[in-house]
């Protein structure tokens, strides 16, 4: 009881954090266009689209699945970034699964620059299928996704590596010591489409 | 035999019947078609008969090309309205569309910074003239592209100075690189390519290409560059003149970079 207080209260205060940047630098934003001070106003931009994107990753967090099969989320080791204009990375969500051997990993980037190549995969048909057999275009809830796996050269178990890519957002789904049907099935639990629409 | 025979006559005589009852009905149904054709040419004002003046043909799949038009109307976003939206989505907890908002706005601020330092440009640069037609502004407000503002100057012929300014570029770590690291090669074949100078106080990078000409990067502040892209100049030093015109303090200083 006294965890669910604690996390309720970091929760708020978290909350509050963000509020009083994004209101800051509003403020800041508002006074250099005023005064004509357009570079100033800018940076105070990017601050509060760091705020936002930082929220965004919040939210989309209490989207994903607590579980993957056995492998529970590492919640205390989430990452969600919102890097503004600067480094031209935008919204960056991660969540981790499993401890051992065997795990999973959710990633959420927004504006990546892989998108343009994958959908360039995705919209030929004669690329992106290799012929080894190690890389093949599915669906996952709809969306075309390129799937690929890899052998561990140690332990002969396959990796697994899931892209879908979502209009300017790229979800990737990767488990290891996998069997292609878990990870598909798997796959199948994350809300894509509500992550879409949140992230975009 | 004689019975072969005559099934043979009688069955030439049959298809050549059915032959021009074929042939007489294509000769009717063209006709029909014609009239058909003719008919709606006339509804859609499109009949030959009616419109003798000659008219492009469309019937080999080309289409008709645009000989008019007053473009779009230039409506930067509005700075002001657009943070307001954002404020107000930002405390109804639509993330999303607060974003969104911001992004025009911030689009909005990145243009009239882009405008201002168009201002800033000279009106000719070593006897070029600035090209107004060609000037750019383009912004993504968001993403890897960033901010980038160009100008053109052309004696309208065959020399032209291009100057650009990219913020937020990638570009530049590439050109901290070849500051940075002496140990890259700066001669190819006996020739040297690029080497690093100086624009007003500035680290630099000049290049050359026999196709393309004078190229000199300049990195202005944390993420900015400078470029200045010289066809057709006479030597190194004329496109160092040229370079040296331009306000790089005044640039900084506008895009906010120490």
């Amino acid at each position: 009881m006294k965890k669910i207080f604690s996390l309720l209260f970091l929760s708020g205060f978290t909350f509050v954090a963000f509020g009083q940047d994004f209101n800051k630098n509003l403020a800041d934003a508002r006074t250099a266009y005023a005064a004509g001070n357009l570079s100033n106003s800018r940076f105070a931009m990017e601050q509060m689209l760091h705020t936002l994107d930082a929220a965004i990753g919040k939210d989309i967090l209490k989207l994903l699945p607590p579980k993957m099969d056995a492998l529970a989320a590492n919640v205390k080791a989430d990452n969600t970034t919102g890097t503004g204009t600067n480094s031209g990375l935008g919204l960056y969500v991660q969540l981790t699964y499993g401890t051992g051997a065997k795990t999973a990993t959710i990633d959420i980037i927004n504006n990546s620059p892989l998108i343009t190549s994958l959908n360039a995969l995705l919209a030929l048909p004669f690329v992106g299928r290799g012929g080894d057999g190690n890389q093949k275009v599915v669906k996952v809830q709809g969306y075309k996704a390129v799937l690929s796996r890899t052998e561990n050269s140690e332990t002969k178990k396959l990796d697994y590596d899931l892209q879908v890519p979502m209009q300017n957002t790229l979800v990737t789904f990767k488990m290891t010591e996998a069997q292609e049907a878990d990870v598909l099935r798997l796959a199948n639990t994350i809300p894509l489409e509500k992550i879409a629409s949140m992230a975009q | 035999m004689k019975i072969l025979y005559l099934t043979c006559i009688v069955s030439g005589l049959c298809f050549m019947q059915h032959h021009a009852n074929a042939q007489l009905l294509n000769k009717v149904r063209q006709k029909l078609e014609n009239a058909a054709e003719q008919s709606v040419n006339k509804a859609l004002g499109t009949d030959k008969n009616t419109s003798p003046a000659p008219t492009p043909s469309t019937s080999s799949g080309s289409r008709a090309r645009n000989k008019g038009g007053a473009g779009l109307v230039t409506t930067p976003p509005d700075v002001k309205e657009n943070l307001t939206n954002a404020e107000s989505k930002y405390k109804a907890g639509q993330y999303g569309q607060s974003r969104a908002a911001l992004q025009q706005a911030m689009l909005g601020v990145e243009m009239e910074i882009g405008q201002k330092i168009l201002k800033s440009l000279p009106e000719a640069i070593s006897g070029l003239k600035k090209n107004a037609e060609s000037d750019q502004v383009t912004s993504t407000g968001w993403g890897w592209a960033g901010l980038t503002i160009q100008r053109q100057y052309t004696d309208s012929n065959e020399k032209e100075l291009t100057v650009t300014v990219v913020n937020n570029a990638a570009l530049l770590s590439a050109v901290n690189l070849y500051l940075s690291n002496g140990g890259y090669s700066q001669t190819t074949g006996g020739k040297q390519d690029w080497k690093q100078t100086k624009v007003k106080g500035n680290r630099a990078v000049i290049e050359y290409d026999e196709n393309s000409g004078y190229k000199l990067t300049v990195p202005v502040g944390q993420s900015s560059v400078l470029v200045y892209e010289g066809v057709n100049f006479k030597d190194e030093p004329e496109l160092m003149t040229a370079a040296n015109a331009v306000d790089i303090a005044g640039i900084k200083k506008m895009l906010g970079e120490k």
